[in-house]
């Protein structure tokens, strides 16, 4: 994977972004950091999907409600995103990248990482590296290629040529800017809330940063939310072409 | 993101911060670590979200609680309606084998009232074409005994030139005088 690189810059912010606690895995240099808080928030929604499910009421209570709720949130999300027809098979994939990118994105705005201590760099939420993001995004190319392919076969290229050939480049770059804006818009705003509340803290310690740490919370849903619906958006796309198929 | 406070320290406390970055520990700078304010927010997300989410869950459990309860009772009217349903279906087909049972009864008596105005109807032609054929025959009898009369008066009229003299005539006469005569 990448170290993100340190901005020479900023010497302090390199501080903060370029260090990171390294694991060598064969010729990989992973961050550790990011598998630590990952696995503690994969170890979160297993655990609340295990209690969830483990004594099933028929009239819902307690954690089950809440999970249903989730639940019913998510497919909402995908169903306005890839219509009646389509979003069945997809509410997993959406419901999945949501759910972990919010507790994600939460994870580092609740949760006091900084009380452990690494060897390097620091635990924050997995979401402000942009290896993790990247994977996501890249995780959502796959799929919207897989869905257009399943659907269309080889069909799905006319896609590319489909008002006007003359737009062919354009829409070659878009499947490389998708991605691409997917993961920035993602890592740019977890990382910038977390480098602007660190910066108040050190500035006011107490109480000052509370505003932006709020605002931050609301951030972190936002972008799962725009995250996923945009995944949704992606895949309906590939669906559904540049509006022939609509007709059918 | 204590870095640039262990920056500004750096000068001072360069040694025990080197000391520090071996290996996993525990950071106890309560300000350092943002303790107080992830407190408060927490606490914050907690007292509004539980009332906010508490509420949304809440609604949605009376909500799925009263469809349940709706379904069940929709359930209940639809099995007793099947109930309803099924004794009326019950009664129509007792109704139709009555009706069935009764007809075939009809059907038999309807039969042998048929067959017994035929059988006298038979027996009633029978009759007439018997009477019809004693008639004919007694009147063909009638009609032959006349002819065969005519004809053997017509035969005794042609033979009896030929054969009648004085003599016949009057042995003739005598016999019937004398079975007049006998007679009385």
């Amino acid at each position: 994977m990448l170290s993100f690189p340190a901005t020479p810059i900023l010497p302090l912010a390199s501080l903060e972004v370029g260090h990171h606690f390294y694991w060598q895995i064969g010729n990989l240099k992973v961050h550790g950091q990011v598998f630590l808080v990952s696995w503690f928030v994969i170890a979160l929604l297993v655990l609340a999907s295990v209690l969830a499910t483990r004594n099933i009421q028929r009239i819902p209570s307690g954690i089950q409600n809440l999970m249903e709720y989730a639940l019913d949130f998510v497919r909402e999300l995908a169903k306005n995103q890839l219509g009646e027809k389509e979003f069945r098979p997809w509410v997993p994939f959406i419901g999945t990248l949501f759910l972990f990118i919010f507790v994600s994105n939460w994870s580092g705005a609740l949760i006091p990482w900084k009380l452990i201590k690494l060897p390097e760099g620091e635990l924050a939420a997995p979401t402000n590296d942009i290896n993790t993001t990247v994977a996501l995004a890249l995780l959502v190319s796959l799929a919207y290629f897989y869905a257009g392919f399943r659907k269309k076969g080889l069909g799905y290229f006319a896609k590319y040529v489909q008002p006007t050939p003359v737009l062919l480049p354009i829409a070659i770059l878009e499947d490389f800017t998708k991605p691409l804006s997917l993961s920035f818009r993602l890592f740019g705003n977890i990382l910038a809330d977390e480098l602007v509340v660190a910066v108040l803290v050190l500035l006011v310690p107490l109480f000052v940063p509370l505003p932006v740490m709020l605002l931050g919370l609301f951030t972190s849903a936002i972008q799962a939310l725009v995250f996923a619906t945009l995944a949704g958006a992606y895949i309906h796309e590939a669906l559904e072409g540049h509006g022939e198929e609509e007709h059918h | 993101m204590s870095m640039l406070g262990t920056f500004v320290w750096l000068v001072a406390e360069a040694g025990a911060e080197a000391s520090e970055e071996g290996g996993f520990g525990i950071n106890p700078d309560i300000l350092e670590t943002n303790l107080v304010n992830l407190a408060i927010v927490a606490g914050l997300l907690f007292y509004f979200g539980r009332g906010f989410l508490g509420k949304i869950l809440s609604d949605r459990r009376s909500s799925i609680e009263a469809a349940i309860r709706e379904a069940e009772e929709r359930k209940q009217q639809a099995a007793a309606a099947l109930a309803d349903e099924q004794q009326k279906l019950a009664q129509a087909q007792q109704e139709a084998a009555r009706i069935r049972a009764s007809a075939d009864e009809r059907a038999v008596a309807t039969k042998a009232a048929i067959l017994e105005q035929a059988e006298r109807d038979i027996q009633r032609l029978r009759e007439s074409v018997t009477q019809d054929l004693d008639t004919e025959r007694s009147r063909a009898i009638a009609e032959l005994r006349q002819r065969i009369t005519t004809l053997a008066l017509q035969k005794a009229e042609a033979e009896l030139p030929s054969r009648l003299n004085d003599d016949v005539q009057r042995s003739i006469v005598d016999r019937s005088i004398s079975m007049l005569g006998g007679a009385s």
